[in-house]
């Protein structure tokens, strides 16, 4: 005791007596110390959330899907953002009762994400199926109304061709006078007169010859879920309904994703105006200062016409008067709506404000909205491209991740549409295509042979053919019209929902601790029923950027074991030095008999207090910076923060083991550091320290 | 048929001269003239894509043609699933409605039909002297047959699936035995084979009208994937009047 009370008075005063190294080697403890209690506090945080984001959203904690995939699962997208090829689990229902069946297993809900379209229409286009709709309806007041409606869509499509006219060549000019008197046909009285005597020849020229002279309507990409929507919702926790209702039991149809709606299917100009918005006032950017908030205002004016095509003339009238005092009185819609959509720092809110309260009510805001029907198409799996009408029935997003986009992209649809949007090739469609192919007997013909076979033997190229009757009867049969394929109804029998194919599905677990004897547990399983499914948790499930966490650990532990690593040469140095420096001391203890391990220990002494005395400094700071953060919370400063971090804030909070780990590394790097000056110094003798004196 | 004979027997007779612009004009004409009908034109079609590693896409179908109108439908009847499905091209439109949805979209002049390789231009009336200009490239042979090789080029304003397409015609029979198509930038898009020609006697006409029975499409971008199109029957009596519209083709599906 009174040995180890002598090392340590000798290690406090070398401490003391070399205070610049001392400092030194201790700020890099503190830093070291700081950095990692920081950095593992977040890391941890990070984890957490993740886990609590994904699991309780989309992925559940573990997924399984066919051990024959081509492709790795990535709910959240991977590069094949929603079309990987991962197999299929062909019967789900057996899968749900075997995983079922495990203690520790408290749900298997069925998934399939896919691609899929919407069919594209421009507004013309739109109003002209709407136009051929209140024909056939016999409806007089729609029919005024989009026939105003399609005049003043010529009306505007004339301003700009005339426009370009100007600007063109000769030759392009001789087509755009065309285009103006078809534009002006469309707009006469005696057109729309002639629409009650002759529809159909009306109805098709504006079809044929009006149409394509507008933009065309853009694509509408959507990344549906299929699944057992019940369960769904009923199993997520993060899930929530924000706008209609949820599907009801037995019923076809869609959630979209709110963050989808506000993406995909908002009205452009209030789209490009949210995003000014945000940017001015969450971002704090300014309209004449940030280049590309700057840009999105200094076209928005031009793009008046998406708000304006939307408005009937009386709510025309109505939005005039009532925006007057902020935009100025004697203007029409056209002026109006430019002025308003003319945004600067100082107007920017009252005209975002007005936007919404005076003009946005009166037009189409989002292409879709709860209680229509969309159109999605696909390219089924057996090539075949089918389309459905689906209803939409709600709109919902998950908790924490609103402001995410990449958690909102995939809209909900029940699993039978997605079952029928996937379309696998049956055993009697099969049957069905071999007996067409047997009727015609046309032999294949390779690519490579193609020339010699069909040509090489100099065989007559005409032959007289003989007339053949084609009757309706023949090809439409008694009917007159051909069968065609609906889909069954707009319900079904909800035990169809477990009956089928999945191609990936959720496991909740009771205890989320025992995930990874789960996971063992349901590979054993598979193995021996022959589900030929493989297991992962939901890190690897949810993709790339559910793995952004183990890159982020990674980059975090090499930037700690560099500093580690300069400091460990640092004290390794300075104690080299202090050795050197104190031979003579060592000599004069080792000469009144002190024995080496005792010089080694002073040596080890030394760095351990002060080691201990910095790292825990470095400990303390670095959890008061966490426990502020933690008040304060950490933006996330885009979309793939927000969903790392669950949430548009992470609130890290720091732990015991970040503190026991951070001063454990400190111990041993503070112990590796000494090792080698401290055997230096235990190994000079006392005739040696007294010869270099002389 | 004067014009369609002398232009056969200038060519049999110098078949390895090379052509001069009117002549190559001719051949055009020719081969136009031929397929087109004065009056209307049903065929039944069997259509068939091959692509690797994917199920073979087949469908039969029925194409309505009225030529003075430059009016075209194809109408879907087998197998069952895409039955009532069609297109439609009325002036520079092309049409798809499918029945089992009640929607029409407007499709692109490249579109595939039904998914398969084939294309509008395979099914519609031929416009190869209205729509390109010609130039001579070589006499040479395919296979057994003698052929002139003609580079055409999209005229001006031609609306026009490719903008560059080389012919082989037979140096006999003045039908095409083999056409490529190419996109602006020189790439080569299609490689189609019309290994037999049918003719039918037109009364409206009061001639011949040529249609191939057979073609055979070979992708040369996604190579391995190929089309045949079969015309099974062809029938050349006059159609009901109101059969080029949208109301027409919603009405034959139930």
């Amino acid at each position: 005791m009174a040995r180890f009370r002598i090392m340590r008075l000798l290690a406090l005063r070398n401490l003391l007596s070399h205070k610049v190294s001392s400092a030194i080697v201790g700020g890099i403890i503190v830093f070291g110390t700081f950095l990692v209690v920081l950095g593992t506090s977040i890391l941890d945080t990070i984890d957490e959330a993740m886990a609590r984001g994904i699991t309780a959203s989309l992925a559940g904690h573990l997924q399984v899907y066919s051990a024959d995939a081509q492709d790795d699962l990535a709910l959240f997208g991977g590069g094949f953002m929603g079309n990987a090829e991962i197999g299929t689990i062909p019967d789900f229902a057996v899968v749900r009762k075997k995983l079922e069946a495990i203690d520790n297993v408290e749900a298997v809900i069925p998934m399939g994400m896919s691609l899929h379209t919407d069919v594209p229409a421009s507004e013309l286009d739109l109003a002209i199926t709407r136009l051929r709709q209140a024909v056939a309806t016999g409806d007089p007041g729609e029919i005024d109304s989009l026939a105003q409606q399609i005049r003043d869509m010529a009306a505007d499509i004339e301003e700009e061709q005339n426009k370009t006219r100007a600007i063109a060549r000769k030759e392009e000019q001789v087509r755009i006078d065309e285009r103006l008197e078809i534009l002006r046909r469309v707009r006469s009285e005696a057109f729309w007169q002639a629409l009650s005597r002759t529809p159909e020849e009306e109805l098709t020229y504006l079809d044929g010859k009006l149409a394509p002279l507008s933009l065309e309507g853009e694509m509408l990409w959507m990344r549906n879920l299929g699944t057992d929507l019940d369960r769904f919702a009923e199993r997520f926790d993060r899930f929530e309904l924000v706008a209609g209702e949820l599907v009801p039991t037995g019923r076809r149809g869609l959630l979209l994703a709110e963050r989808f709606c506000e993406d995909q299917l908002k009205n452009k100009v209030a789209r490009d105006l949210d995003q000014i918005f945000t940017a001015v006032t969450e971002r704090g950017q300014k309209i004449a200062q940030d280049p590309e908030t700057k840009d999105k205002a200094r076209r928005l004016p031009g793009q008046y016409r998406r708000v304006t095509y939307d408005i009937s003339p009386e709510d025309a009238a109505l939005i005039v008067e009532r925006l007057a005092p902020l935009v100025g009185v004697g203007k029409n819609i056209e002026e109006t709506i430019k002025t308003l959509l003319t945004v600067t720092d100082e107007n920017l809110a009252a005209h975002h404000k007005a936007f919404y309260e005076q003009v946005a009510p009166h037009i189409r805001l989002y292409k879709a909205k709860v209680g229509d029907t969309l159109t999605l198409r696909s390219y089924t799996k057996s090539g075949y491209i089918k389309s459905l009408n689906v209803r939409i029935w709600g709109i919902y997003r998950f908790k924490s991740l609103e402001k995410s986009d990449l958690a909102g992209a995939q809209n909900l649809l029940d699993i039978v549409s997605f079952r029928e949007l996937y379309g696998i090739m049956t055993k009697e469609k099969q049957e069905e295509l071999s007996a067409i192919r047997k009727e015609v007997g046309a032999a294949a013909v390779n690519r490579d042979d193609a020339e010699a076979m069909l040509f090489g033997g100099g065989d007559a190229l005409e032959t007289r053919a003989q007339q053949t009757d084609m009757d309706d009867a023949e090809i439409f049969g008694a009917d007159g019209a051909l069968a065609v394929a609906r889909a069954e109804s707009d319900g079904f029998d909800p035990t169809q929902v477990d009956q089928g194919l999945a191609l990936n599905a959720a496991v909740i677990l009771k205890d989320p601790d025992r995930l990874d004897e789960t996971r063992a547990q349901i590979a054993a399983v598979s193995k021996a029923e022959g589900l030929n499914l493989q297991v992962v948790d939901w890190q690897q499930a949810s993709g790339i950027v559910g793995q952004l966490i183990i890159v982020i650990r990674i980059v975090l532990y090499v930037a700690i074991f560099i500093i580690f690593l300069v400091a460990l040469a640092i004290i390794n140095n300075s104690m080299v030095m202090a050795t050197l420096e104190r031979i003579d001391e060592i000599g004069t203890m080792r000469a009144l008999g002190a024995q080496r391990s005792f010089v080694m220990g002073v040596f080890l002494l030394e760095t351990l207090i002060l080691g201990a005395f910095a790292g825990l400094v470095g400990a303390v700071a670095g959890a008061a910076v966490v426990g502020l953060l933690g008040h304060a919370g950490i933006p996330a400063p885009n979309d793939i923060m927000i969903f790392v971090f669950s949430g548009p804030r992470l609130f890290p909070a720091v732990g015991a083991s970040n503190v026991i780990f951070a001063l454990a590394v400190i111990f041993l790097v503070s112990l590796a550091s000494t090792f080698y000056p401290a055997r230096i110094a235990a190994r000079i003798s006392p005739v040696v320290a007294m010869q270099s004196k002389e | 048929m004067l014009s369609s004979l002398l232009c056969v027997l200038v060519l049999s007779a110098a078949p390895t001269t090379p052509l001069s612009e009117p002549q190559m004009v001719e051949i055009l004409k020719t081969i136009d003239d031929r397929q087109r009908n004065s009056g209307d034109y049903t065929a039944l079609a069997y259509i068939e894509q091959k692509e690797r590693d994917k199920d073979d896409l087949l469908y039969e179908a029925v194409i309505y043609r009225r030529d003075d109108d430059d009016k075209l439908m194809i109408l879907f009847t087998r197998p069952k699933a895409e039955a009532g499905k069609g297109y439609l091209r009325l002036d520079k439109n092309l049409f798809f409605y499918d029945p089992s949805v009640g929607k029409w979209e407007r499709r692109t002049e490249r579109e595939r039909i039904g998914g398969t390789g084939s294309q509008r231009s395979d099914f519609d009336e031929s416009r190869l002297a209205e729509e390109y200009n010609p130039t001579y490239v070589g006499a040479e042979k395919l296979g057994a047959f003698g052929v002139h090789q003609l580079e055409l080029r999209a005229k001006p304003g031609a609306d026009v699936t490719y903008p560059v397409m080389r012919l082989w015609v037979d140096e006999k029979t003045i039908n095409i035995l083999k056409a490529q198509e190419l996109a602006l930038s020189g790439k080569l898009m299609r490689t189609t084979y019309y290994p037999k020609w049918n003719t039918l006697f037109s009364e409206d006409k009061g001639k011949e009208v040529y249609f191939p029975q057979e073609i055979r499409i070979y992708d040369e971008v996604e190579k391995g994937n190929s089309t045949l199109v079969v015309m099974r029957k062809v029938d050349l009596k006059s159609l009901e009047s109101n059969i080029f519209t949208k109301a027409w083709l919603e009405s034959k599906s139930r």
